[in-house]
């Protein structure tokens, strides 16, 4: 646009590099946005309707589209994935790899822009300026926009009644784990009977927080979502960023970029044990 | 391994308000003077904090559909 080879990828170039990944079978379906009803929804781009790709756009809004991909790699582990990726997007991607929930042979990706920076000329994000928190909030509960450092600040009792305060609000919709793309669990603690049960209002707090944030070790990758899903906003990205604090200085582990396995991960990369037979009975 | 969980749960509860009310130690079946040792320091430490913040007046109250 300017002259300089940084030029953003339009939305022209990003069309076409998919028509030419359905074409070739290089994908076998695309992820992206598609403005239905003045919303950009997550989108299904197949071969059979190339048209419809002239409607991909970059969208704002920001959709766990990585964790659409990993259901549908549970159903068709051999489909080719191609999706639109945000650095929250690709982070998370790095996480689904190293947790064996995605395979990065199968997944191609188109890059769009994510936060503003002196090397881009515009962000195509929804979180770009984070909500403000209003004074009652602010006096007693704990500010979303907030550092950890200014948390650690409070006393002991005030840091403990303010995080209750935080948790007292929750209505257990459960919309932080639903959106969350490195929520891919099959069985969840938060729905297990013994542990914390479905039904009861509300929920058991601050377990039910605490059990997700220590869940979160190992693979949240600060993206926001969360805390964005999240109707009576709890800041849930600051809890959980100090998990990743912790993880970092002890466990020397950088959830997003490492390539290696997350010490929270309980299986190994090898099978050790020889599988029993499979009766022919059953 | 276990020792870095516990740390790692110990900054975390720490970090929610909820500190010094988590031990972990090592004791050999045959270290019974040990044991009463590093139980004692603990009940008198846990006194010292005075009783669970989440145990009285934040009683968990039972929904109404009998759960």
């Amino acid at each position: 646009m300017n002259g300089n080879n940084l030029r953003a990828l339009t939305e022209d170039d990003m069309q076409e590099q998919v028509k030419e990944w359905l074409e070739q079978g290089k994908v076998d379906f695309f992820l992206g946005y598609k403005m239905i009803e003045g919303h950009p929804l997550p989108h299904f781009f197949t071969k059979n309707d190339l048209d419809e790709v002239d409607d991909l756009i970059p969208g704002s809004a920001r959709y766990p589209l990585e964790k659409i991909a990993t259901k549908i790699a549970a159903q068709q582990p051999d489909a080719k994935i191609g999706l639109l990726v945000r650095d929250c997007n690709q982070r998370a991607l790095n996480v689904l790899y190293v947790w064996n929930q995605l395979n990065p042979e199968r997944v191609k990706t188109i890059s769009v822009n994510c936060c503003p920076s002196k090397l881009k000329e515009h962000a195509d994000c929804s979180y770009l300026e984070p909500e403000k928190s209003g004074s009652y909030k602010k006096q007693v509960g704990v500010d979303n926009n907030m550092d950890l450092e200014e948390v650690e600040a409070y006393d002991q009792q005030e840091r403990f009644t303010r995080w209750m305060y935080e948790f007292e609000k929750c209505i257990k919709c459960y919309g932080c784990r639903n959106i969350c793309p490195v929520c891919f669990c099959k069985e969840c603690s938060l729905e297990h009977g013994d542990l914390i049960g479905t039904g009861d209002l509300p929920p058991e707090i601050p377990i039910f927080h605490l059990v997700r944030a220590v869940h979160m070790a190992g693979r949240c990758i600060d993206c926001g979502l969360c805390e964005d899903a999240c109707p009576v906003d709890i800041p849930l990205r600051l809890l959980y960023r100090k998990v990743n604090e912790i993880v970092v200085d002890v466990f020397d582990y950088q959830t997003g970029t490492s390539a290696s396995q997350s010490p929270f991960n309980i299986l190994g990369e090898q099978v050790t044990l020889e599988p029993k037979p499979i009766s022919e009975a059953a | 391994m276990t020792i870095k969980r516990m740390t790692f749960l110990q900054n975390l509860l720490k970090f929610m308000g909820l500190e010094d009310r988590l031990h972990l130690d090592w004791i050999s079946s045959a270290e019974a003077q040990r044991f009463v040792q590093v139980v004692t320091d603990f009940t008198e430490k846990i006194k010292e904090l005075g009783p669970n913040p989440l145990s009285d007046e934040r009683k968990q109250p039972k929904s109404a559909h009998g759960g």
